[in-house]
């Protein structure tokens, strides 16, 4: 049994489907936003970077999505192993979905912590028009190797999650991302969120039926995207 | 085959130039004709679709993203980092990503701060991304002093320490005075890394090679 520390609509939930849809148990372990921020509940002695997720393991704590994701699947053999050849397509994407991809999103769901208020309408633009272009090179490389985003990967509820995130939490003018414009990924998110395991984790945490190609907030009492 | 790296003197190719160096085995490189528009060339992109620097030609295809070259490499010839499902693997995972998903993309903003928020920003984006940088360089060396981990250690060379190491040559290569520049002596586990890895012939060979100093981590030029 895993133990993966938790928060409402935040990369955590990118965890829990992988692990739910390899039907590896796991038990949440909320983290309270406010507890956090203040570290009065010592996460920082499970994590010292605060960084939601983590998921203890055998092999002691992990943090960082894109960690957990590659422990994961080379713990269950839920993608390419080492000794495949598919494994550098595995890498190089799964590195600019985290590095690049989430990186940059990260700076649109968190402007101030990157530029001082004044200078966040040129961020808005130079940032959006960024991950855009990122968003568009992962949509050909989804047309070029749909295999590699299929349910039961790494890769495709980690995007499905950025997607869904992009249209709800981005701060400046809305809407700046369209699915429509990415059509590889669109089908992706379609037939991910028809899976059982994501409908199931999505009732369970009230976030609709539509979480991927048409998204609404959480109607639960607190929502983060991280 | 030979591994094939596209190359460029003192940027993340040189991360990778220096892992194979160690692991001591057999690439030729391929410098980028930046000046000439390679990095847009149609040959060049269907590498590397970004555009962006470097991406080695390995048996298995091309391969790009400086970290996942690295743990390619590392995982292919079970050297430099804890191999995949060995005890050790969660904890050097999820530093190795730490490095490539926070310290690396806030290195950059130091050195292109235009980038995020346009001329006007750029000196406030400066001071933020050193105060995160010197954060997250602190949590390192922490990890290092209570943990004494083996694969960032001043005792063998791994992927994970060249990576940081150059990380950090280069911003110990900013002018003197700026807010960023790397304040030597401040974290003194990361010192004891980059000062072992320097004089390993592997580092001595990708310096000389780049056309950089015999100091390449601790005193660069």
């Amino acid at each position: 049994m895993y133990l993966l520390h938790d928060m409402p609509d935040s990369c955590s939930l990118i965890i829990r489907l992988v692990m739910d849809e390899a039907g590896l148990p796991c038990q949440a372990a909320p983290v309270d936003a406010e507890a956090r921020r203040t570290d009065s509940d010592g996460y920082r002695a499970i994590t010292p970077t605060g960084l939601i997720p983590a998921l203890e393991t055998p092999q002691g704590v992990v943090f960082e999505t894109g960690a957990i994701l590659l422990w994961l699947c080379d713990r269950h053999g839920l993608g390419p192993s080492e000794a495949a050849p598919a494994r550098t397509t595995l890498l190089k994407w799964l590195f600019f979905v985290s590095n690049t991809l989430h990186a940059d999103l990260r700076q649109l769901f968190y402007p101030e912590s990157y530029v001082p208020k004044a200078a966040q309408d040129g961020h808005h633009a130079l940032i959006t028009a960024r991950v855009k272009r990122h968003f568009a090179l992962v949509d050909a490389a989804v047309a070029d190797a749909p295999g590699l985003f299929a349910p039961g990967g790494l890769l495709a509820p980690y995007l499905a999650f950025l997607i869904r995130w992009s249209v709800l939490y981005a701060s400046g003018p809305q809407p700046w991302f369209m699915l429509s414009d990415y059509p590889a990924l669109a089908l992706m998110a379609h037939t991910l969120e028809a899976r059982p395991a994501t409908q199931r984790l999505m009732a369970a945490e009230r976030l609709g039926t539509t979480p991927f190609t048409a998204p609404r907030p959480a109607t639960a009492p607190v929502a983060a995207a991280t | 085959m030979t591994y094939v790296l596209h190359t460029w003197p003192d940027s993340a190719a040189l991360i990778v130039r220096l892992v194979l160096e160690e692991l001591g085995v057999a690439y030729r490189t391929v410098t980028i004709d930046r000046a000439g528009g390679a990095l847009d060339s149609p040959a060049y992109r269907a590498l590397q679709p970004m555009g962006k620097i470097p991406v080695l030609e390995t048996p298995d295809g091309p391969i790009f993203e400086t970290a996942a070259i690295l743990l390619y490499l590392s995982e292919k010839h079970a050297s430099l980092a804890p191999a995949p499902n060995t005890p050790e693997r969660a904890a050097f995972l999820k530093w190795f990503i730490f490095v490539t998903n926070e310290v690396h993309p806030t290195v950059m903003q130091i050195f292109y701060p235009d980038r995020i928020a346009g001329p006007e920003a750029a000196a406030a984006v400066t001071l933020t991304a050193t105060a995160r940088l010197r954060e997250d360089l602190t949590l390192l060396d922490d990890m290092i002093a209570r943990d004494r981990p083996s694969w960032l250690s001043p005792d063998a060379p791994s992927i994970l320490g060249y990576f940081v190491a150059t990380l950090v040559r280069w911003i110990s290569t900013l002018e003197s005075g700026h807010p960023a520049r790397w304040p030597a002596g401040k974290f003194p586990a990361l010192g004891e890394v980059f000062a072992s890895l320097e004089t390993r012939p592997a580092a001595l060979a990708a310096a000389k090679a780049d056309g950089l100093g015999p100091t390449i981590f601790t005193a660069p030029t």
